[in-house]
């Protein structure tokens, strides 16, 4: 039997009317969802549909205003559980110059150890190993600062994996990000879920980025409107335009070509057109 | 014969005259023509920011000229003012610096600082807020209020609204939706048509550079690398990889098809003429 990480039954979240008039809404309505361990699940929807205010309550940030959220069994029910939660499930966010605190790039991985307590030479082993993961350990002794946003990202994401957490979040961490770096966060997050084994919870507008995810759930005006793999969501291209959202150059290519499968990356694609010309090369 | 903007050997340092020096710019010449729509890519740090920086005076080069519009930004502040108007700069997230009580307010800004009449001001910012699709009755709100795309659309439209020759946008379509971000590239294209103006957009959406611009510049370690049509660019794909770039998903697809042999183009930059150019080699060897 599958085990859950992370559970949401029946949620609700009101940002309340602020002082100066700003109205309350209501961010998500009634939304159930599993994550379970080991799975590497992207979260799509268009701006304003709800995700990071999901992300925040699997994250213990935010407590839900209706419905409960559930951590690893553990009842998110008050303010006090958040350190608690967030040993089990970190966050990785959209700017990489926001999260950094510490001077140097391994101050900074063990910052978060640090502040359990953890004994010494297990903080360095844990950060060595969380450096190594994200391919970070040659750079260990840099200024933050003078590294690349995908370089700084990555040690961020360092920093979830030295608190020895068993999922992690991430909200848009590659909106700001270059073409390389988007590639080296990618690749980092997708070997932290296939080879450690840590849950992944990829919040993201790039659909290529979805492809990668082994379920995709579809967000709008709060609620979930589609939750399958991604060969079964990428498939429904109308309906995603519908809310916002679009398929990869690679899927939409092969649907225009009329092949009946959903094609997801540039490499199937590839090898699909090739099978379909029969080896016709030279 | 003038360009809406010209550098001329500009150099600039970040820090300069201290031991730490850092050159941002070295040796830039460039001339952007008028109605052109510029393309920036290169990776982050390639020096674009500072590069857009010094098309409005915002920073000015340690060494070299900026001449806009014929006139060298020099030291005369009339011209450095004249300049700002000129050239319309947008930045990245632009919505973080929206801070008037009203959107209106915020749309007026520029338009207010050039000093125009209040019935022109108050044209302006009907014009530009219809333009980017801000609702009427979304005008007198505080711009905390509106939803995160909105925000991105007041921010342009306060720029529009100054009616600049040169329109220059940070990546403006960051952090946004898909559907969004069509839009927005949607609203600029439309924007040119209309206006006639000369576009300079930078983005790491190597997609959308390929899909608007007429030229790509590529910026790395404060010089420009590359300077050419979409079709000159990206048709050097190993050298962007090495630059921390890359080519449309769509074009990877056709050089990979090229590199296994296959008899297709390699300039493919629109899954549109990707699947015309497959539906005709597929339909001629094999009648499906």
């Amino acid at each position: 039997m599958r085990e859950k990480l992370i559970e949401l039954n029946n949620v609700t979240f009101t940002y309340e009317a602020d002082e100066d008039g700003t109205p309350g809404y209501t961010a998500v309505r009634d939304v159930s969802l599993d994550i379970y361990k080991g799975e590497f699940v992207a979260v799509l929807g268009h701006n304003g549909s709800g995700k990071s205010t999901l992300a925040k309550m699997m994250n213990a940030i935010y407590e839900p205003t209706e419905g409960t959220v559930t951590v690893n069994g553990i009842l998110v029910d008050s303010e006090e559980k958040g350190d608690e939660i967030r040993r089990i499930v970190g966050m990785v966010f959209q700017n990489p110059d926001n999260q950094i605190v510490a001077t140097i790039v391994e101050d900074d991985v063990a910052f978060g150890p640090e502040n359990l307590g953890v004994e010494p030479s297990e903080i360095r082993r844990r950060v060595d190993e969380a450096l190594k993961t994200v391919g970070m350990y040659e750079l260990r002794e840099r200024e933050p600062h003078k590294l690349s946003g995908g370089q700084k990202q990555r040690v961020a994401i360092a920093g979830v994996l030295a608190m020895q957490t068993q999922g992690i979040i991430l909200d848009e961490p590659t909106a700001m990000l270059d073409p390389t770096g988007r590639e080296e966060v990618l690749k980092t997050i997708i070997r932290l879920n296939r080879e450690i084994g840590i849950t992944v919870v990829l919040i993201t507008h790039f659909m290529d980025e979805a492809v990668q995810a082994d379920r995709v759930v579809v967000m709008d005006k709060g609620e979930i409107i589609a939750d399958g793999t991604p060969r079964e969501i990428f498939a429904r291209g109308e309906f995603l335009r519908e809310h916002s959202l679009d398929v990869p150059q690679s899927t939409e290519l092969c649907r225009r070509l009329g092949f009946e499968e959903c094609i997801l990356t540039p490499a199937e694609c590839v090898e699909k057109i090739s099978s379909v010309l029969g080896g016709a090369a030279q | 014969m003038t360009y809406p903007v010209e550098l001329r050997n500009v150099s600039f340092y970040y820090s300069a005259g201290t031991p730490i020096q850092v050159a941002a710019l070295k040796n830039i010449n460039l001339k952007i023509g008028r109605g052109e729509l510029v393309g920036i890519i290169g990776h982050t740090g390639s020096g674009k920011s500072t590069l857009i920086s010094h098309f409005n005076g915002l920073l000015r080069p340690s060494e070299g000229s900026v001449i806009i519009d014929g006139e060298d930004l020099g030291n005369d502040k009339e011209t450095l003012r004249a300049a700002r108007f000129k050239v319309g700069l947008c930045f990245q997230y632009p919505e973080a610096q929206l801070f008037e009580e009203t959107v209106a307010g915020d749309i007026a800004f520029g338009p207010k600082n050039m000093k125009l009449p209040n019935d022109e001001i108050q044209s302006r910012v009907l014009k530009a807020a219809e333009f980017v699709g801000l609702r009427p009755e979304l005008l007198d709100k505080s711009p905390f209020d509106l939803s995160g795309g909105e925000k991105r659309r007041a921010a342009i439209a306060g720029v529009m609204a100054m009616e600049p020759e040169v329109l220059v946008l940070d990546e403006p379509a960051a952090g946004l939706d898909p559907g969004g971000k069509n839009e927005i590239l949607a609203m600029i294209t439309e924007y040119r048509k209309r206006t006639g103006c000369t576009a300079v957009l930078v983005s790491h959406s190597m997609e959308d550079i390929a899909n608007i611009a007429d030229r790509v510049i590529v910026m790395n370690g404060g010089t420009i690398a590359m300077d050419g049509t979409v079709n000159e660019i990206f048709s050097r794909s190993a050298e962007l990889k090495n630059m921390g770039l890359n080519v449309p998903e769509i074009t990877r697809i056709f050089i990979r098809l090229r590199e296994l042999g296959y008899d297709v183009p390699t300039d493919v930059y629109s899954v549109e003429k990707g699947a015309e150019i497959l539906r005709e080699i597929i339909g001629r060897r094999s009648p499906l």
